[in-house]
Order: structure tokens, then sequence, then C-alpha cells
């Protein structure tokens, strides 16, 4: 029995996804704790079709659907907060090429936790009475959308409600801040619907900035809201979510959302950001390499760095979580 | 607009905004321009407004400039407690127990429907084709213009973003008038106010299509109407707004520190 659930980016990626899945992630807010260099590595090991669930849109379905990766998405909120419009989900939403169909915040939330629960639908008193439940771009000839949010009738009352349809994606790559190599794992700041995430998709995988040891979550088991039984892989990756920040660890890095949000607006940009920060990354040094050392110390500062002191001493050296991997890397040659 | 007024038009709809803001009451604001109403009012004249955010970040003040995000790192700084989104926008929220919520609009109608979802250049029709100016879409919007109690839309006053109908109704106001809410039962009660750039609207009572109630100083009831889409009525006790006192400009430049709102 092996509890140690570490693997590489690269073999997550070629192990739980496949081209045209259901694939979840974003349950974070739009510049928050986000599993974005999951993002990248699904670009590197070039996954097509993806049917992607993002409660809010992040740089990670803004990059995906910038490069083609994705046909469909869902999702509450589709900017980036004050980073404006998603320039490349824009592009591809409006040359037709990915089809998104709109849920409001709470209304995903909601979906995550009917296939988290196994409901035939969830009951809703949001979305009703406007278009997210009138238009379907999924079902575009459909008007009033009938198979979207349908009116159905509180059985108490006779009070007309929405039903809304349950998600049990493929896969949700999820972004934490701490996990020990088991998959028990802490998230820092709002889990918006990560938790809810972590119960409804068939296959879970955490992207961690920190690996701790078991004695960590067993001295805080009321923050572990992602519990190892439920994780199928752990991925060590400092700045994960890298340009978008996560509280105790890192702050945005605002130059480089605003540089990625410009480069997505263009074919051409899309191209060269690709080149530049997404290709050819096949190693931590080379990804903290091109997020640049001084960037790196910097967004370390943050105001917020406090949140993390009290795990820090359980936080695992390099050298151990390189040894953990090596076991599992000569496990899976030995099968 | 008049460049020897001491304060913005931006300024000015922000602290008009923060005005409806009663002391003690929960409240949810989105970011930039609503979270710096919200902090205003707690910083001027409702010091127990019980602020929450959708991300279901709870007493937290920002820390370092304005939030980039409801989430991010300035304003995580100092909570008291970190939830979730079912909590946030449900519990609190969906369930009718928030009092007052603010949100933003690309486009509304006469009716307060609120569209921040695209851009279609015309009526969409039967069959859905994707817009030719994607935004944002519904975020939390629509969950607080479903749920709470009252909520304050707030939009650049032009002709172009105050037209007869919305495209598309990302969050619903009075949908086509009347009690046409009650048709779908929202706990909330819908629009209370559009705050402008140019001044206050604000629902007629039993048709509910919004009407001009106040103006600010340095605009009219002329140019009020001619920024707005429909054949805008005028409240019969339509006033100008009261300018900004200093004690309130001071407030609010507290909060906005790194001048935001002062930019144009």
């Amino acid at each position: 029995m092996s509890s140690n659930k570490l693997i590489s980016l690269k073999e997550a990626v070629s192990r739980f996804t496949a081209d045209g899945i259901q694939y979840a992630s974003g349950a974070a807010l739009p510049v928050g704790s986000d599993a974005i260099a999951f993002g990248r590595e699904l670009l590197r090991q070039n996954r097509r079709r993806l049917h992607a669930l993002f409660h809010c849109n992040s740089q990670q379905l803004n990059l995906l659907a910038a490069a083609g990766a994705v046909d469909r998405a869902e999702c509450g909120f589709s900017g980036l907060e004050v980073f404006g419009f998603a320039n490349g989900l824009r592009r591809a939403v409006e040359s037709g090429r990915l089809v998104l169909e709109d849920y409001s915040n709470l209304s995903m939330a909601l979906r995550y936790l009917g296939g988290a629960l196994n409901w035939p639908f969830v009951p809703t008193t949001v979305n009703v009475g406007s278009d997210i439940a009138w238009r379907s771009a999924f079902a575009p000839d459909s008007h009033p959308a009938d198979g979207k949010i349908p009116a159905i009738a509180d059985p108490f009352t006779g009070r007309q409600l929405g039903a809304l349809s349950p998600l049990k994606p493929d896969l949700a790559a999820i972004h934490v801040t701490l996990s020990d190599p088991e998959g028990n794992a802490i998230m820092i700041g709002t889990e918006w619907s990560r938790f809810e995430l972590s119960r409804a998709a068939k296959e879970v995988v955490l992207l961690a900035d920190h690996i701790v040891d078991s004695d960590c979550v067993r001295q805080f088991p009321n923050l572990v809201r992602i519990p190892g039984v439920i994780v199928g892989a752990v991925v060590w990756q400092p700045f994960a979510a890298w340009p978008q920040g996560s509280p105790g660890a890192y702050d945005i890095d605002e130059k480089h959302m605003r540089l990625m949000n410009e480069w997505l607006a263009s074919e051409e940009g899309t191209a060269r950001y690709i080149d530049e920060f997404v290709n050819g990354v096949d190693s931590l040094d080379d990804y903290l390499d091109r997020i640049g050392g001084e960037v790196v110390d910097q967004l370390q500062k943050s105001s917020s760095s406090f949140l993390l002191d009290p795990y820090r001493k359980w936080i695992k050296p390099r050298e151990e979580i390189e040894s953990l991997l090596a076991q599992n890397v000569s496990q899976g040659e030995a099968r | 607009m008049s460049t020897d007024l001491p304060y913005t038009r931006q300024e000015m709809m922000a602290i008009a905004t923060g005005r409806e803001v009663r002391d003690g009451e929960l409240a949810i604001f989105g970011v930039g321009l609503s979270m710096l109403a919200g902090y205003f009012a707690q910083a001027r004249h409702a010091p127990n407004v019980r602020s929450i955010t959708e991300g279901g970040v709870f007493g937290a003040t920002p820390v370092g400039g304005l939030p980039w995000g409801i989430e991010c790192n300035r304003i995580s700084s100092n909570a008291v407690s970190f939830t979730n989104a079912i909590d946030a926008l449900g519990f609190l929220v969906a369930s009718g127990r928030c009092d007052v919520g603010v949100i933003g609009a690309a486009q509304v109608d006469k009716f307060g429907n609120v569209n921040t979802t695209g851009i279609w250049g015309r009526e969409i029709g039967e069959h859905y084709a994707p817009p030719k100016t994607r935004l944002t879409g519904a975020g939390g919007a629509n969950d607080i213009a479903s749920g709470a109690r009252r909520f304050i839309i707030m939009a650049t006053h032009e002709k172009k973003r105050f037209v007869e109908k919305v495209e598309y109704i990302s969050s619903p106001g009075y949908l086509d008038g009347g009690e046409a809410r009650q048709r779908y039962g929202f706990i909330g009660g819908g629009p209370s106010a559009i705050v402008t750039t140019l001044g206050i609207l604000r629902p007629h009572p039993r048709t509910k299509e919004f009407e001009l109630t106040a103006w600010f100083p340095f605009s009219s009831v002329e140019e009020i109407r001619a920024s707005t889409g429909w054949e805008l009525k005028v409240s019969k006790d339509a006033a100008p707004a009261p300018e900004p006192s200093e004690a309130e400009l001071s407030a609010l430049r507290q909060v906005d520190q790194t001048g935001m709102l002062r930019k144009k």
C-alpha cells in the first residue's frame, strides 16, 4: 500500500486526460487559485476538443480557448475582474469556434453540488426569469430553451422554480495551497466551489503550491476540505496559479496578467505566448525562470503571506519531494 | 464636463450609490466601482454595514490598493472567515437574507433589466447566435438580482447603454414591468435605483418603469433625457442630488487610495 500520490505534471496530464473529455478547473474566482499550470501542460500535450467547465473563467480557460483546445465551455462569469474581458475566450466565442453556455456564479456551484450528491437535478430560485434560462448556446434553435433550466413546480406549494442539470466532469484539476503526499489538502483563501467540484468529478488531480508532511493535516483536520480518499494524484507545482494569485503563497503578477490577456487578443499574440511561456517548459526550474527570479521573490512578499505561517514548519523541501516522486516513477516502471 | 468641479463624475456616482446603503445592513459588493461605493458607505455613514463578497470573504478591508478581484490577496489579508460560493451567494443571498447588493451594467433598460453578457446589435430572435461583442456574463449579479431584498445598478449614462429593452437579460430587473417578477417567485424585491454618472433613476411604484428622480449638480434633466435611449419620464418629485460634502469626499478618497475614480 502506498499513500504517496505524487506524480509529475507531465504524467498527470498524460494519464488523466484525453481529447474530448469534460474537463473542470477554475473552480476558483477569475484571478485567484486556479490550476493554470495544468492547462499549460494540456497544450504541450496537444489535447483538443475539450469540453471545459469553469465556474469562473480564469487565465487558464482564456489560454485554452485562445489556443483552440476547447470546443464547448460552461461558465458563471467569463471575464477577468479588474483585468477586463478575457480576450482569448472572447475571440473564440465571437468567431463561433467555441460555444459558451452561460450560467451564474451560484448556479455553477449548485450544479457541482448536484453532481456530488448524484441528484437528477437541483432546484433553483436563481437564473429563472432571465435569458440564462431562456437561451441555450448548446441548443440554439430551442427558444425559450426547454432543456437547459426547465421550469418545475415546487411539489409542496406549487411555486415555480427552475431545474439545474448536475455536473460530473471526467476530470477536475484543482489548485490547493497545501497537500500531503496522499492528497489531503488545505486551501487558503475562499474555496469558491472547489469543495463541491472535488466530490462531483470522476477523477481529481491536485496541483499544490506546497507539499506538507502528514502531521500538518493531522494538526488541522478541520481545514482539510479535500481528503486524500477522493484524490487520484498530487502534483507539486510551485506557482501553479501564476500569473494569478494564491493567498498566503504569492500575489497576482499584475504585469503578466495584462501581457497575457493582451497577447491572447490575437492569433499571432497567442502563438507568441505559447512559444514563450508554454512550449518547451519541461522542468520546474525552467517554469520559474520564465516567471523570472526577481518576480518570484517579489510575488512571495505578499501582504497575505502570514496566512502560511502556521503551516511552514511542515512544508517539505524540494529534495524530499523529488525522492517521493522518484519512488512513484520506479514503481510505475516496475508495473 | 466642467473641469473646475472639485470631484469627478465617477466619484459622484460612487457617493450617490454609497448613500443608498444603510447602517447595519447585510450588503454584497462586487469588484471595482461597487466595492468602492460600499466601503465608502462604511467609512462615512454606515460603520456597521456587514459587507460580504460573493467569494465568501468575510470581514476584510482592502490592503495595498483596490483589489484586483473579490478573492485576491488584497482582500484576503485581514479576513475573519473564508468560505465559498454556495455560502455567500446561496445561504446569504439567494436565500433572501441579504438586504442590499450593488451590481454593474453594460446595458440597462427602462424596467431595470441588466445585460452584461453580450452585444448583438439587434434582437437575437428565435435562433441563438453568439454576440458580436462578448462581455463577461452574469457572474454573481443574476443571483443578487434574484435574491437580494433590493439592489442598486451602477452604469455610465450613455444612450447606447440605456436602452428601451436589453438584448439579453443577464440579471432580471422588473422584466416587462408591473408585477412581472411575481411570475417567477423571486425572493428579492428588484432594483431600487439606477445610479448613473449623471443622476439617479427609480422605479415607478406601480408600473416599475424607471423615472428620473435626481440629477447631479453638474448635469440637467435635458442632458439626462438626451443620454437615455427611451422616452425617460421625470418624476414629479425630481430634484438635484446634494453635492458631495467635504466629509463624503474625504471618506471616499481614503477608500479610493489609488485614485481609480479620479482618472476621468
